[in-house]
């Protein structure tokens, strides 16, 4: 069972909605944002503790959201998204603090997983 | 226009194309996504049983739903390979693996054999070391030499591509069926050798065997100072 709150923050809002109504199905609390700015803006009210944060975003970078959510609280778990086939992205993400990266299209029993240790880390944290 | 002008040109041509590909690779994987999600957010309300009561109207419809989802995850494969051959350029020499470099470009290759209706076969070498030199000239050099052979093979042959160690050399070799070597001298043109000059690579025809082409690319690692 997943006890963190999962933020969703992607500017392709189709995406975003589509994969927090799945989340959702599986019993997790999920919310979607879809801009790095309003991401941030909202991140006390939601105090989530799993961020799943798409990489591009056109307002803001996700890896410069990603530095702004640890400075916030370091406790919060972040799954970067990556459109890039290329590792270099997500393996920059990791040095920036990032729990996980995970590929689009996502596989969803995958991304379950990644949430689910995320959470467990928390959780023992 | 002087010939430095002209490779210049020619070099910021070849970059172009690559952002672009690699930028149209990153918009298709967003859309892919948003199927995927979607197509599994259908699957997922299916599952629960709430949108339908009839069996045979839930079988169809899981049926749709898992094509959609092959296409989808085929059409990623595609992508992911995409993205990897768009952003070699990016670097013009970087340490690589070549079963790794074959299979990415092999994506694409696949399809003109396909059509020719010429079976692939690979035996590629286990553990072979990473080499340091130009891995997007290098895919440039393969494809040249594989659309050559299969230029050589009449339909329904096959084709088997061969990796393996040769003392500090990786070697590339494309065999099929046939009879050296007059059909082979096409494959020495100017451009091919120079290329494969640049990339210190040595390639020479093997036919051993009766009635059997063998093509042998032997590249190695460039001392970085020498990287093209």
């Amino acid at each position: 069972m997943i006890k963190s709150k999962v933020l969703i923050i992607d500017d392709e809002v189709e995406f975003a909605s589509t994969l927090c109504q799945r989340l959702k199905l599986r019993g997790i609390a999920a919310i979607d944002m879809f801009s790095g700015t309003e991401g941030l803006k909202n991140l006390v009210k939601i105090n989530p503790g799993i961020v799943i944060l798409d990489l591009k975003m056109p307002d803001m970078s996700g890896l410069d959201v990603l530095e702004k959510i640890k400075e916030h609280d370091p406790s919060i778990e972040v799954i970067m998204l990556t459109g890039h086939g290329s590792s270099g992205s997500g393996a920059e993400a990791k040095r920036k603090g990032a729990f996980a990266y995970a590929m689009k299209p996502l596989d969803i029993t995958e991304l379950i997983d990644t949430i689910q240790s995320a959470d467990n880390k928390r959780n023992k944290a | 226009m002087n010939a430095l002008t002209e490779n210049s040109i020619r070099q910021e041509q070849i970059e172009s194309f690559g952002r672009l590909m690699a930028g149209f690779a990153h918009d298709m994987k967003n859309h892919l996504g948003i199927i995927r999600e979607s197509n599994g957010l259908m699957g997922d309300i299916l599952e629960m049983g709430s949108l339908c009561e009839d069996a045979k109207v839930v079988e169809r419809l899981q049926k749709s739903i898992a094509a959609i989802e092959r296409r989808v995850a085929i059409s990623a494969d595609i992508l992911h390979h995409l993205s990897g051959l768009a952003h070699r350029p990016d670097t013009t020499c970087s340490s690589f693996l070549i079963n790794e470099l074959i299979e990415e470009e092999y994506a694409f290759l696949e399809r003109f054999s396909r059509l020719k209706q010429i079976d692939v076969g690979w035996e590629l070498g286990e553990g072979l070391p990473a080499i340091y030199n130009d891995p997007s000239l290098l895919q440039h050099v393969l494809y040249r030499i594989y659309c050559q052979c299969l230029e050589l093979m009449d339909s329904v042959q096959s084709l088997t591509i061969i990796t393996e160690q040769e003392g500090q050399n990786i070697v590339i070799a494309f065999r099929f069926p046939g009879v050296c070597p007059t059909d082979c001298s096409k494959l020495f043109n100017e451009p091919l050798l120079a290329a494969i000059e640049k990339l210190d690579g040595k390639l020479k025809i093997d036919d051993r065997e009766k009635n059997t082409i063998e093509i042998r690319l032997a590249i190695s690692s460039l001392p970085v100072n020498d990287a093209p």
